[in-house]
């Protein structure tokens, strides 16, 4: 989104180095995410996109061997300063991962988790209606709405795609990280999340890490190239996938390798 | 060429005919055996859930019984009943002599005069009267009636005189002795005489140590699982504690019998032969296995479930308990009960307690002395009468039946709260 034709940083990351034990996984990633923009993260198998990813909402602090060096700036804020508190973080960017993880409970107790645990309804009415809106946007309400109370584990993989997608927008995130959200669907419901993704982005800033160049070309409006550990190249989709400035990615967009 | 290729695959299907066929007489084997095993237990146990009574016509005399007219609730309480007990047992036949009178007595058990009186405070009405009273037969005698009794010894290697039987031959054919459903089995407690030995003291003493155990091991156990499986940082040391426990399983229960000698009767001087000191004590037993159970079902639950808490900004502590902990709980119950179910079984860590003392009262809390299931089990196989034999049986038939029923919930528990996850 441009502002008086300046683009909007959301976030600015600089010199971010990603350690696992002794072997270096990410190599000096300096990337700026737009604001209400879709960014791609491309690049073939053990890049290093998903630990970027990761990156930005704290994640890879569950792994105990991974260490992170750098800034990573949000909202005029470093993530890795030690006065960030996870918990803040992660209410304001939300996950979706590869394979769909709704937790083993009803539909309604998925979405309603995460309002619960930071307090943003103050009575049911305000939760029915927070779980009816996240639902909606997420495109599956018509879906499900009779049937709220049933195991969200029950739903088809595209379905349980979209509940988890409804149930991290149902914390108003700033941020949403998607990893790899359609590797384990089928075309039909890849296409109604791709949709979704192109409607999410009015409210959100969305990062996606995605296998399928043909995904990062219809859904991003920014793509970033990542090889080996290194960011390659970055800029707007059209640019890397018509005219990208550097050999491997021109050889990556063109299938040589990957 | 083609003629070796068939012979190759003959000689698979061969095969797998022959591991099939080990399979199956393996498993034929352990049928076998169970099936012996069950048998034995229940053709010599099944006869102890019958008790054999002697019909005896007693007259309620108040002279003997040494009454007022008109006497009060108190003093039928008071009164004597041995003599009339004793007359009973005489009358029974009206030419014996004084020897034979002393036989006659033995006929029954011990309890005989307090089940006369039982009779009369039930129906005082009965002063003065006459009535055939239900009294227990004893053991030899109960024998005799079930057909277990070897009668064609020689008279001086029974217990049972020829004079006995000739008088307990003639009350059967009046139709004076009957056989009923043996309550007393589980109402009384243990007893030296095998026609009054019940497993009600040994039951509660059960029951008490498993809850003491329960209440001790489970939350100890849970906690720890816990913080090894998630909380704690994976290094040396939690690798020593986790080593640590396994081999804590793997520690003998006599061991921890000593312990419990050691420690909690000489040191903390808690009271002996309690069940409050053999659940501690089964409860030290237990704890590895629970823990072993809690960490491997804490384990089985997938990471993407944690990292969806995770992403969605629950910490540490709520992504355990609202999701792990919860999904962890069927297997962490299921494990618990199978260590519950071993504990109960286990004999000789109560031995080294006390809980083998012999214990004639019904404990009534786990500060109470008590014996419990398996220690009967060892105290009556160990004693001599004939009549504790198909006892033994009989309470193996009972602990058996508490552990199907315990392994059982643990099924039920398993299937009913197993969620699936995609």
């Amino acid at each position: 989104m441009k502002k008086n034709g300046v683009k909007m940083i959301k976030i600015n990351s600089k010199n971010v180095d990603v350690f696992y034990g002794k072997k270096q996984a990410l190599f000096n990633i300096n990337l700026d995410i737009e604001e209400n923009q879709v960014t791609a993260l491309i690049g073939p198998s053990g890049c290093g996109k998903s630990t970027f990813l990761r990156c930005l909402n704290r994640m890879n602090d569950v792994i105990d061997i991974c260490r992170v060096k750098g800034q990573i700036i949000i909202n005029d804020f470093d993530i890795n300063d030690k006065s960030c508190d996870v918990v803040r973080l992660r209410e304001k960017i939300g996950m979706v991962f590869q394979k769909p993880n709704p937790f083993p409970k009803t539909i309604y107790e998925n979405i309603s988790y995460g309002p619960t645990i930071h307090g943003m309804a103050q009575s049911k009415n305000e939760m029915d209606e927070i779980v009816e809106t996240s639902l909606k946007k997420a495109a599956l309400w018509e879906e499900v709405k009779d049937r709220l109370h049933e195991p969200g584990t029950g739903l088809s993989g595209g379905q349980q795609q979209r509940l988890c997608i409804a149930r991290a927008i149902s914390v108003k995130p700033e941020v949403i990280l998607m990893d790899e959200p359609c590797s384990a669907l089928d075309p039909i419901a890849t296409a109604q999340i791709e949709e979704l993704i192109d409607e999410l982005k009015k409210d959100h800033t969305i990062i996606i890490v995605t296998h399928s160049m043909a995904q990062a070309a219809r859904v991003s409006q920014n793509t970033g190239f990542f090889h080996l550990g290194e960011l390659i190249e970055h800029g707007s989709t059209d640019k890397i996938f018509k005219n990208p400035e550097n050999k491997k990615t021109q050889d990556y967009i063109t299938g040589r390798f990957g | 060429m083609n003629k070796n290729k068939e012979q190759l695959l003959n000689k698979r299907y061969k095969a797998e005919k022959r591991f099939r066929l080990y399979g199956q007489s393996a498993i034929f084997m352990a049928l076998l055996f169970l099936t012996i095993f069950i048998f034995k237990i229940f053709s010599t146990g099944y006869s102890a859930f019958q008790k054999t009574w002697l019909i005896v016509p007693v007259t309620f005399d108040t002279e003997l019984m040494m009454l007022e007219q008109n006497p009060s609730k108190e003093d039928l309480k008071d009164a004597d009943y041995y003599d009339i007990a004793l007359k009973s047992m005489a009358d029974l036949d009206p030419n014996a002599n004084e020897d034979q009178e002393n036989e006659l007595k033995r006929m029954v058990s011990y309890f005989f005069e307090r089940e006369i009186k039982r009779e009369l405070l039930n129906d005082p009405s009965l002063i003065g009267k006459t009535k055939d009273v239900y009294l227990t037969a004893s053991d030899d005698l109960d024998q005799v009636f079930k057909g277990n009794y070897p009668r064609d010894l020689p008279e001086d290697q029974r217990r049972v005189t020829d004079y006995q039987l000739k008088i307990f031959d003639q009350l059967v054919e009046l139709g004076k002795v009957e056989s009923k459903f043996n309550l007393s089995f589980f109402t009384y407690p243990d007893s030296r005489e095998a026609e009054l030995a019940g497993i009600a003291s040994s039951f509660m003493g059960s029951i008490f140590s498993i809850l003491v155990c329960l209440m001790i091991a489970f939350p100890v156990a849970v906690l720890a699982a816990i913080y090894l499986e998630e909380f704690a940082p994976k290094n040396r040391f939690t690798d020593f504690i986790e080593v640590n426990i396994n081999n804590l399983a793997a520690v003998p229960s006599i061991v921890f019998g000593l312990l419990g000698l050691g420690i909690l009767l000489a040191v903390f001087q808690l009271p002996r032969s309690t069940p409050l000191v053999g659940g501690i004590t089964l409860s030290l037993m237990t704890l590895p296995t629970i823990i072993i159970a809690c960490r491997a079902s804490l384990k089985a639950v997938p990471p993407s479930i944690r990292e969806a808490a995770l992403a969605m900004g629950a910490s540490k502590m709520q992504t355990t308990m609202h999701h792990t902990v919860p999904l962890s709980m069927p297997g962490t119950l299921s494990g618990t009960i199978i260590g519950l179910a071993q504990a109960l079984g286990e004999t000789a860590p109560l031995i080294l307690i006390g809980m083998v003392a012999f214990v004639n009262t019904i404990p009534g809390s786990p500060l109470d002395p008590a014996a419990s299931l398996p220690v009967q089990i060892y105290i009556w196989a160990e004693s001599a009468e004939r009549g504790f034999v198909e006892k033994v049986s009989a309470c193996i038939m009972v602990l058996l039946g508490f552990l199907i029923i315990m392994n059982l919930f643990a099924q039920i528990i398993r299937h009913k709260f197993e969620k699936k996850w995609s």
